[in-house]
């Protein structure tokens, strides 16, 4: 495990907190990327707002501690700026699911060439353990005293519907699988969502041993979207790995195949020159 | 007969093009060298209803459309009504026989020419330049020029529809203007093609909106010359996403603009506070139009001055600034990217629909504007992003780099790592706030009000409204001191010592006077009165030069 990558901040997670799993899976991540010639220096990351966020502060690398739901939009921003850079976004399942997902869907529909790794715990759990987006009916909270009403989301249904390249699902538990699994996400060239069972000690304590029990490793992606669709209905297993997988064009590559607005920035003489025509054209 | 100021306006449905009849008339003008100035009016809507354009032409500058004209083309007869006032004493009126009953005027029968053409509808708009260039005294084998360079989609019927249409005009109209040739020739362009030809000359690299009137056409321009500019275009899901990929575009160092109107705006404002926490320079425009809420989408007012003003939640400093004519947008636009790269903060573009989408000649000199560059990190010791400096301003370093570069929403330690610590958190907002007093003082070096005239009473306004303001003094030959503040946060309180008079007039296009409480706000200027106007549409130059003689 590469050291370095820890930056000293004081961790304030939880004893036992799922996010510990997706921490270490991140450090080894990052030693995997760069022994397939991705340098940690060409990774940025974001995150939202929420028990994963504090992620951001713990691994040292470059990156826009962004808010609520909207890392998704910063980390397409980062890479349009400049597509030389892999660029990595963690939001939490009231991030990505609920305040910023339309980001994710769009993301997803236009194929932008981004990662995002959701820690999934079905809880908001920095601000005392509201129900989440992907809370089971009737889940306790404060605001929910008398339970959930609502039925929880399908979020790899609906990123499969959402026109999503890589839609993949992991468990904080199993670091070496999750470690595998989120190169291969930013490896991939699109839009790559990797959606973590991250169990929540506090507010739902029954999830490590719920997850162990259920989970079952795919051996392989499904061969069509809607098998894949299928794949996510199940709820006695638990499967993990890569449900879908396809490739499709990238989005800032269809915008500017073979240009980087910032690396290969135009001259100011050359600007000028092309503003002048503009001028020219007119008169 | 000679004119001084030249006035057309062609008024019909939407659909009939009007708009390009209008934007040919203004190209016409300018080829003989004359001033232009052209005002858009049209509906929220696709077909019918009602849009015209308004034309005025001056060897001199010109900085408003007139509503009594010259020449009124009408292609039915909604614009017939609306317009038969609209005519000067000795103009001329030209209307469709065709669904026009008992008009006055010069009726010609548009309905039955244009039914013989493929697109009966839209080329009636081709009308008005076939008019013209009777009225004007234009040769008939002139139009061939013209319609080729104006209407070359289907450039061969629309040829044949305006020789017809210009023969029935020579025969029916009694009398010519003639339009004296400038030698001075100068392109047009819209309030928002010029603000956006300025940010690029300084150096913009993407641009990304939503569309909503009356920013969609700046989204436009860049989508347009994507492979010239080569400054990336994106159209995203909503604003609230325009704002964040703006936001995520600077970390790498991509010098970004966003545009929107009032409602979009108000999306973004979480993001010009993480702007302004992060130290993100993204360049917010805001072309306005009447609210509140959807309000009145096509069409302007200054209502949004105090929401512009009081953007984001949280203490930072935040540059608003608000061009006076589209040559000022050109440059304003230019001016702020660079000031905002320099001290590492959002800013505000503030205009309004009067401006963004009405055009007039502009003279501009891209290599005039500076481009728009940050202080760089260029020490050899540790990288930290939000390092103490002495002006508040840390250097930045961009990706890809060996160096970690953390930019945080949460208040943070130098190295951009989250804090919850009292002296670091002070010691963050003293920087703050020590940058934007280098940022005031960098603006005071710098031109902020402009003032028009030598004598007479002062009149404070700011804006699209300046353009009105100076063509109904020029109209009304009235004296006056028109003092324009540019700037409007920081305010340029420092430039306004001279002009606290008590006979101050001030003119903006507000219902509740914001300008004016602005004025008392941050100069104690109480002025003897306040010209509004708040129905949607600009001031016309010699309603608003009466009602400046009758505030003096």
């Amino acid at each position: 495990m590469a050291e370095d990558l820890g930056t000293g901040a004081e961790n304030t997670w939880c004893p036992g907190c799922g996010n510990f799993g997706i921490l270490n899976t991140m450090k080894n991540v990052v030693e995997k990327l760069e022994e397939d010639g991705i340098g940690r220096e060409k990774l940025l990351i974001s995150a939202g707002i929420g028990c994963h966020a504090k992620i951001f502060d713990y691994l040292n690398l470059s990156g826009l501690y962004s808010i609520h739901g909207r890392e998704i939009a910063t980390i397409q921003g980062m890479k349009f700026a400049n597509p030389d850079l892999k660029v990595i976004g963690f939001g939490g399942d009231g991030d990505a699911y609920g305040e910023g997902l339309s980001h994710l869907i769009f993301a997803a529909k236009r194929n932008a060439d981004i990662t995002m790794i959701v820690h999934n715990n079905s809880s908001y759990s920095l601000t005392t353990g509201q129900m989440s987006p992907t809370s089971e009916k009737g889940y306790k909270g404060p605001s929910t005293p008398e339970g959930s009403i609502e039925e929880p989301l399908n979020p790899l249904m609906l990123m499969l519907s959402s026109g999503a390249s890589f839609v993949s699902r992991g468990y904080a538990g199993k670091i070496e699988h999750l470690t595998d699994l989120i190169v291969e996400a930013v490896e991939h060239e699109g839009f790559s969502l990797v959606d973590v069972l991250q169990p929540c000690v506090v507010f739902h304590d029954d999830q490590y041993q719920k997850y162990n029990e259920a989970v079952e490793i795919l051996e392989e992606p499904a061969e069509t979207r809607y098998e894949a669709m299928e794949l996510t209905e199940e709820t006695e297993r638990l499967p993990i790995g890569v449900f879908y997988k396809e490739e499709k064009p990238v989005y800032h590559e269809e915008i500017y195949p073979d240009l980087n607005v910032v690396e290969d920035k135009m001259s100011k003489d050359e600007r000028k020159k092309q503003i002048e025509k503009i001028l020219e054209e007119r008169t | 007969m000679m004119s001084d100021i030249f006035t057309y306006i062609i008024g019909g449905k939407a659909g009939e093009g009007v708009k390009k009849a209008g934007e040919a008339a203004a190209n016409l003008f300018s080829d003989m060298g004359r001033k232009t100035f052209k005002m858009d009016d049209y509906q929220s809507l696709i077909r019918g209803g009602h849009n015209f354009s308004a034309v005025s032409t001056s060897i001199d500058d010109i900085y408003s459309h007139y509503m009594k004209a010259d020449l009124v083309v009408n292609l039915d007869d909604r614009s017939y009504n609306i317009h038969k006032d609209h005519v000067k004493k000795d103009g001329m009126m030209i209307y469709n026989s065709g669904n026009t009953e008992k008009g006055e005027g010069i009726g010609l029968p548009l309905d039955e020419v244009s039914g013989n053409y493929s697109k009966s509808d839209l080329i009636k708009g081709v009308t008005g330049i076939a008019v013209l260039s009777a009225v004007v005294g234009l040769e008939k084998d002139e139009i061939e020029n013209l319609i080729e360079k104006e209407y070359s989609k289907g450039v061969e019927e629309n040829l044949s529809f305006a020789k017809e249409i210009y023969d029935l005009a020579e025969e029916k109209i009694d009398k010519r203007f003639t339009l004296e040739e400038g030698n001075d020739k100068s392109p047009i362009f819209s309030g928002n093609e010029a603000l956006s030809l300025g940010a690029a000359s300084a150096g913009l690299d993407m641009y990304v909106g939503y569309p909503m009137t009356p920013a969609s056409s700046i989204l436009h321009f860049f989508a347009s010359h994507k492979k010239d500019l080569q400054i990336m275009p994106i159209h995203p899901e909503n604003e609230i996403s325009v704002a964040n990929i703006a936001v995520g575009a600077t970390m790498p160092g991509a010098r970004v603009m966003v545009g929107s109107s009032g409602g979009g705006l108000a999306l973004m404002e979480e993001t010009i506070s993480l702007a302004g926490m992060t130290e993100s320079p993204v360049l917010f425009v805001l072309a306005s139009r009447p609210g509140p809420s959807t309000g009145v989408p096509t069409y302007t007012e200054q209502g949004d001055l105090n929401f512009a003003l009081n953007q984001g939640h949280g203490e930072f400093p935040l540059v608003v600034a608000s061009p006076g004519s589209m040559e000022e947008a050109f440059y304003l636009a230019g001016e702020m990217l660079d000031i905002l790269w320099k001290y590492q903060t959002p800013g505000i573009f503030l205009t309004e629909k009067h401006l963004s989408e009405s055009s007039m000649n502009i003279d501009v000199d891209p290599a005039r504007v500076e481009w728009a560059e940050p202080k760089k990190f260029e020490g050899d010791g540790e990288y930290k992003r939000y390092e103490m400096k002495d002006d508040g301003v840390s250097p930045l370093k961009f990706p890809p780099s060996e160096d970690v570069i953390k930019w945080n929403s949460y208040e943070s330690d130098e190295k951009g790592i989250t804090t919850e610590d009292p002296e670091k958190i002070t010691d963050m907002h003293d920087k703050r706030r020590e940058k934007k007093e280098n940022l005031i003082l960098d603006i005071q070096a710098r031109n902020t009000v402009n003032k028009f005239g030598d004598s007479g009473p002062v009149i404070f306004t700011y804006g699209s409204t300046t353009m009105s303001v100076r063509e109904a003094v020029k109209a009304g030959k009235i004296e006056a001191k028109i003092v324009q503040p540019k700037y409007l946060k920081p305010f340029p309180f420092w430039e306004l010592e001279d002009y606290m008079e008590e006979n101050a007039i001030v003119i903006e296009q507000s219902s509740t006077g914001q300008f004016a409480s602005l004025l008392r706000e941050k100069c104690n200027i109480v002025p003897k009165t306040v010209i509004r106007k708040y129905d949607g549409r600009p001031f016309e130059p010699i309603k608003l030069a009466e009602k400046i003689k009758e505030a003096i």
